[in-house]
């Protein structure tokens, strides 16, 4: 892959001389940042977020002293020597109380710490109507911002969904549908939860296609929310086809299309729930964000603008797949960090789904991946947890991040003047960012200076914000020069008209030309 | 009467589509030169409307460039039509010769070029909502060039206007047959190149040891 950046970097030939800058900077990176130019095709680019350190469970301050006091300890033994560190880690969470929430699943148990990394609140066992009762390999962890903090835990393999108080005191027990709806042919093995406002159960569990399992504040199995579309394929299509000509019962033998369900999602202060398909096989609905009824807001953006993980031109090689989306978490400022599980990058969008970064990579040094699994932010930081490096790595907004992201947020918020210094700095730092180009663009035509502006449009290469600033520049020259012009010809067609009828009443003579094409030849 | 110099005669035949080519072939005009340099302008036309059309309408992928596809989509398809046409002609009995089919097929793209070439200049004069006007002129072109082509070959040919219509049909067919007859040769080719070089491969590594 690093291979593939370098030389789609080395096409972009415009821009060397802003890359070899660059370098210097990047140097300490353990991968290539890169983004991506109008055609899609990866160009070299400022790290947005800097790795800063890798947390393993030894390096969660208490988790070792607790483990040792707990009663029957013994250093020799392989179970209890893997409880001194995270083992398959499956979900990360971080809290309105800036609890960072670890869902350890192959230690079975929910760790809490802070965001320095101190252990807050050690799980292992639930209390169920007065009985101990344990997890087993639990993959989804969620705390509910609106109501005192309670836990969710989805207990998968006891295909269970917990919701437990900050003692471990299990409050209710949400289990597999007894609805009609839900077939009950399938298993229940619930893999992650969140909770909206008012206190409705989001769950997806692995065989379910339809959508995400929803119950109500009392446990109530209500209905799927927010199942993908099939994507049109050409056989899709055909069947679809097939079908409409079909009698019922060739229908009934006929195979059925099946969207694939969604892996993961998170839900943000508005109740919009943000899901990421991982499965390889499909191009739709790979990242949706779909408010409570359902729909999908993202489809009605522009389907050409709004593309998630690698571009094609990235994977077109023996030696790239393409991105597998595992996880999805939703910033401060609405910014979407999208986990690619198979080459460890975290893509960052800004809220309307813009490429702002991508971070990361696979391999074993700090900052790539070897299994990377779900990813948090928080502030300034990004925490993606790796499942077979059993720990967080924690990444921070670099100057660029914070530059490009200030930008981002005064534009998106149409404050396009008080963006331009901004972009400006993001050019001056990366010439490759497209989007400062635009962004310079936009403000430099609210000054109305549309000539300028359709230079970093050009550049740019965004043809219908060109389009509206040649338009205004037109108009500029129209104005300034349509007059003139008008008064030019009526003033020569009144001369010629004077000369005209001078010639014809013999007061004087024009010279005869003879023009080298009017010639009659033989 | 009509004594037209062979510039002149281009712009008769232009604007007189129904008899322009009659009175050509009647006068035994038309020049080599002048249809070399409109195929020539034909070539320029089109990387024109590809690179050079305004921004606010195409942008073309301006990493790599490559002048072989302009160069096969003006003289390769002229010359082409040229030839095939002139085989089939045999066929029917059409009496225009190579030269004359020549000529009069390049007359006959003149409306397109010109009304392409305007279309690519006003591109850069107006803007997307006026994209009508550039389509509307480079519509006319397209029609106007049509219809002096079934004309030119009707009057090249002698033929009627059934027999013209079928006539173009079948070198269309002709093309297509030729296209692939040269992809299926140029692959045979590789393909005994291949082999001669594995030879040569083979015995050079059998001499080295």
């Amino acid at each position: 892959m690093k291979s593939f950046i370098k030389r789609a970097a080395a096409l972009a030939g415009a821009t060397v001389v802003t890359m070899s800058l660059a370098a210097n900077v990047l140097a300490r990176e353990s991968y290539d940042p890169y983004s991506y130019d109008r055609w899609g095709d990866a160009v070299s680019s400022q790290a947005g977020y800097v790795a800063e350190e890798f947390i393993d469970g030894q390096l969660i301050n208490g988790l070792y002293e607790k483990v040792e006091s707990m009663e029957g300890f013994d250093y020799d033994e392989e179970e209890w020597k893997q409880k001194l560190s995270l083992k398959e880690p499956a979900d990360l969470f971080i809290s309105y109380e800036d609890y960072l929430y670890i869902c350890d699943k192959g230690n079975n148990r929910i760790i809490a710490t802070d965001l320095d990394f101190n252990m807050v609140r050690y799980l292992d066992t639930f209390y169920l109507d007065g009985q101990e009762t344990t997890l087993n390999a639990p993959q989804g962890v969620f705390v509910d911002p609106y109501n005192d903090h309670e836990l969710y835990v989805c207990d998968t393999e006891n295909s269970r969904v917990l919701r437990c108080d900050k003692e471990g005191n299990v409050l209710q027990v949400f289990t597999k549908p007894t609805s009609e709806i839900y077939s009950q042919d399938l298993t229940y093995k619930p893999e992650k939860v969140v909770v909206d406002k008012a206190g409705n159960v989001y769950v997806v569990v692995g065989s379910v296609t339809k959508g995400a399992v929803m119950y109500d504040r009392s446990g109530e199995f209500l209905g799927f929310f927010g199942a993908n579309r099939v994507e049109a394929t050409a056989e899709i299509i055909m069947n679809a086809f097939w079908n409409k000509i079909a009698t019922e019962e060739q229908q009934a033998r006929s195979v059925r299309a099946t969207a694939i369900g969604f892996d993961n999602f998170d839900i943000d202060d508005m109740g919009f729930i943000y899901t990421v398909t991982q499965s390889s096989d499909v191009d739709t609905d790979t990242v949706k964000k779909v408010n409570p009824e359902g729909v999908n807001i993202l489809s009605t953006l522009n389907p050409e603008d709004v593309t998630f993980g690698d571009h094609s031109p990235a994977y077109w090689s023996i030696y790239t797949k393409q991105s597998a989306l595992v996880d999805i978490d939703i910033g401060p400022n609405g910014e979407l960090n999208i986990l690619d599980f198979n080459h460890g990058r975290v893509f960052q969008y800004d809220k309307l789904a813009n490429l702002m970064f991508v971070i990361g990579g696979s391999g074993n040094q700090l900052g790539t991946f070897l299994s990377a699994t779900a990813i948090e932010s928080h502030d300034d930081m990004i925490y993606v947890l790796d499942s077979r490096k059993n720990g967080i790595t924690t990444f921070r907004r670099s100057d660029f991040g914070e530059i490009v992201t200030n930008a981002t947020n005064l534009y998106n918020e149409g404050y396009y003047n008080e963006s331009y210094q901004p972009w400006r700095e993001v050019v001056k730092r990366d010439g490759n960012y497209r989007r400062a180009y635009i962004g310079i663009g936009n403000a430099l035509m609210q000054k109305e200076q549309y000539k300028e502006a359709m230079k970093y449009f050009k550049v740019a290469i965004s043809r219908d914000r060109y389009n509206k600033a040649f338009e205004g520049w037109r108009d500029q020259i129209l104005q300034k020069w349509l007059t003139p012009v008008v008064v030019c010809i009526i003033i020569i067609a009144i001369i010629s008209a004077i000369i005209k009828a001078l010639v014809k009443r013999g007061i004087i003579k024009l010279p005869k030309i003879q023009w080298p094409w009017k010639r009659r030849g033989a | 009467m009509l004594d037209l110099t062979q510039g002149q005669f281009v712009k008769h035949v232009v604007t007189h589509p129904f008899e322009g080519f009659e009175d050509l072939r009647w006068k035994k005009s038309g020049s080599m030169a002048i249809a070399t340099v409109i195929v020539f302008i034909l070539f320029i036309q089109q990387l024109a409307y590809n690179r050079l059309y305004g921004f606010q309408y195409y942008v073309s992928y301006d990493k790599v460039f490559n002048i072989i596809p302009y160069i096969f989509r003006s003289f390769g398809l002229f010359l082409l039509y040229v030839v095939c046409n002139w085989a089939m002609c045999t066929l029917f009995d059409g009496e225009g010769s190579l030269k004359n089919i020549y000529i009069v097929t390049a007359y006959s793209l003149i409306p397109y070029i010109a009304a392409y070439l305007i279309g690519t200049l006003l591109s850069h004069f107006l803007i997307k909502d006026e994209y009508v006007f550039i389509q509307v002129i480079e519509y006319i072109g397209l029609g106007w060039t049509v219809i002096l082509f079934i004309s030119a070959m009707k009057a090249v040919h002698q033929f009627s206007f059934i027999k013209t219509i079928l006539l173009i049909l079948l070198t269309l067919v002709a093309m297509v047959l030729c296209i692939f007859l040269l992809v299926l040769l140029l692959t045979l080719f590789q393909q005994v190149l291949i082999f001669i070089f594995t030879i040569y491969t083979e015995l050079s590594y059998r001499l080295r040891v």
